[in-house]
């Protein structure tokens, strides 16, 4: 009898051992099971933990790494529902072009194998918040978030200018990801990143020979995408405004798109996770410009 | 002489037309007599309006300001904006600013906007006021916490409460190290208050809301160098976008080193 007790006890006491220990393998597959808006799959979406670095001297609990899903690229087709967007001419509205772009990239990324998380694949999504109404900008951010992605595209449109519109964040820098980034100020860390991205896009869409313009913008929500971000605005191909709704054009520019994050996908890294010791934004671009307080 | 007589009582006979005549006549008369006392009433009427409103301008005389105003006209420099190419430009102009720096801050800006709304402006606003007020803050910002007063601290009242409930508030610094810091001593953080009369208009688009805003902080920094920070209300309230894409939920340096590197639209090679 004492034996089969013992026996009992043995088995909880390491069923107890074992739950302890297995939390960062739940916090993995709740991480990589939480459900996007919308996905189109492609193969299987491979997560790559990154090796953290702590910049304090000694942490007996390193933090956990971070993720990103080289196979995984959100797109956002910006506005929809009740925000149109820019009104581009008599019978285009932004919301439409985006959602056109949308497609024929998701298709083409899809085709080389990508899974892609779209935040609309309608006119109007409904907010994963319960009586919110439709989609708020924080609601894709945290749909990207949780995608884990390689890339995160903000696709816009404009009836000004030609070609192609490239825009990252305006935050400075920061050295690392914090365990619990700011919200306004989370794409601080992938700053680096999202830079590399936009040379790679801004390589492909020249090779394809469409008019680009890079810059940097505040865009909301793309301060707040824990990935690297671009905003792809898309523009006429000539001086007719209505040329950006001709199909060959949007095929031609979802095709350098797609093309260039296939290479991107071998090349995207991680920002260093930051341990909780260290201060979350101690970076200069955050106190000295300004550029990365959260307010 | 009686049949004269008797012949001049009786009244001549007169024709229809006579009689018609004399009735007009006493008709004028009334008539006119009637316009002489309207005539009469109006003079009257005009002189004491005229008396009363005499009297109100002298009082509102006593209600100018007693000093004349002093403003005078100050070089200014106006980063424009041209959505051609998607650049700022400095352009100096010669206009009169008042003393304050708020009201500073407020007339640069109509100035700024109202330019754009111009028919021939290279960046096309709405028309119409934009900034309903404008307020400055010392930078860092720091927050008031409510603290009981020290021992024999004197509480201001004599109404002999428990000084352990008098409480007073204190300045305290954000333990946040992300809180606001100032570059240079004395740098300040402006928080403009736009109209949503004037938001709701402003055409949409990633390059010209950045333009827009871009303006705003290269003419306040070329202007009002202590103002290193500009957030952004509309109507009193926070807004996450100026018409669909620049962001207003963050707070803007006044002087950043990568402010116009948003490219024109040259086709060729990326601008960066």
């Amino acid at each position: 009898m004492n034996a089969l007790r013992n026996s009992i006890l043995a088995a909880l006491l390491t069923a107890c051992l074992l739950t302890l220990a297995a939390p960062d393998a739940h916090a993995q597959m709740g991480a990589a099971s939480r459900g996007p808006a919308t996905q189109a799959n492609g193969a299987s979406a491979a997560w790559t933990p990154q090796p953290s670095v702590s910049i304090s001297s000694v942490n007996a609990s390193a933090p956990a790494p971070i993720l990103i899903n080289r196979r995984v690229v959100v797109l956002d087709p910006a506005h929809g529902g009740s925000d149109s967007g820019a009104q581009i001419s008599d019978t285009t509205v932004e919301k439409d072009v985006t959602l056109a772009l949308a497609f024929r990239l998701r298709a083409m990324l899809t085709a080389r194998g990508f899974t892609v998380v779209m935040t609309r694949d309608s006119d109007a999504m409904a907010s994963p918040t319960p009586g919110a109404g439709e989609l708020t900008l924080d609601d894709r951010a945290g749909v990207a978030n949780h995608a884990h992605a390689a890339a995160c595209l903000l696709l816009h449109a404009s009836g000004s200018g030609v070609g192609v519109h490239l825009y990252r964040s305006e935050l400075d820098a920061a050295p690392g990801e914090s365990a619990v980034p700011p919200w306004l100020t989370a794409q601080a860390a992938w700053i680096p990143q999202s830079s590399l991205l936009e040379g790679e896009l801004a390589n492909a869409l020249t090779r394809s020979g469409i008019p680009l313009v890079t810059g940097r913008a505040s865009v909301r929500p793309m301060d707040s995408l824990t990935c690297p971000a671009l905003v792809v605005e898309l523009a006429p191909a000539d001086e007719d405004v209505d040329s950006m709704n001709r199909t060959d054009y949007q095929q031609q520019v979802a095709r350098a798109i797609a093309g260039a994050l296939l290479v991107w996908a071998d090349q995207v890294q991680a920002p260093l996770r930051l341990s909780s010791a260290a201060p979350a934004m101690n970076h200069p671009g955050a106190g000295s410009s300004g550029a990365g307080v959260q307010p | 002489m009686k049949d004269h007589l008797q012949e001049g009582s009786q009244p001549a006979p007169s024709s229809p037309h006579v009689s018609v005549i004399q009735e007009i006549q006493r008709r004028q008369r009334i008539v006119f007599w009637c316009l002489i006392v309207c005539i009469v009433a109006m003079g009257v009427l005009l002189a004491a309006e005229r008396h009363r409103e005499r009297k109100r301008i002298e009082a509102l005389a006593d209600q100018m300001p007693i000093d004349a105003p002093t403003a005078v006209e100050e070089t200014v420099t106006l980063e424009l904006a041209s959505d051609a190419d998607g650049t700022l430009r400095p352009e100096t102009r010669q206009i009169a600013l008042p003393q304050a720096t708020n009201a500073r801050v407020k007339a640069l800006l109509d100035h700024l906007l109202a330019y754009y709304a111009l028919p021939d402006s290279a960046h096309a606003l709405p028309p119409g006021p934009a900034v309903a007020e404008v307020f400055l803050l010392p930078l860092p910002v720091v927050g008031y916490v409510a603290s009981p007063l020290p021992p024999g601290a004197h509480s201001g009242t004599d109404s002999g409460a428990d000084p352990a409930s008098v409480r007073t508030t204190a300045p305290v610094s954000s333990s946040d190290p992300n809180a606001l810091q100032p570059r240079q001593p004395g740098g300040e953080l402006a928080v403009i208050d736009l109209l949503s009369s004037w938001v709701n208009q402003h055409p949409s688009g990633v390059e010209v809301e950045s333009l827009t805003l871009r303006s705003i902080l290269g003419t306040l920094h070329a202007n009002l160098p202590q103002i290193e920070q500009v957030r952004f209300l509309v109507d009193g309230q926070t807004r996450e976008t100026l018409a669909g894409h620049a962001d207003l939920l963050r707070t803007y340096p006044t002087a950043h080193d990568n402010a116009m590197q948003t490219g024109g639209n040259d086709p060729g090679p990326a601008k960066e």
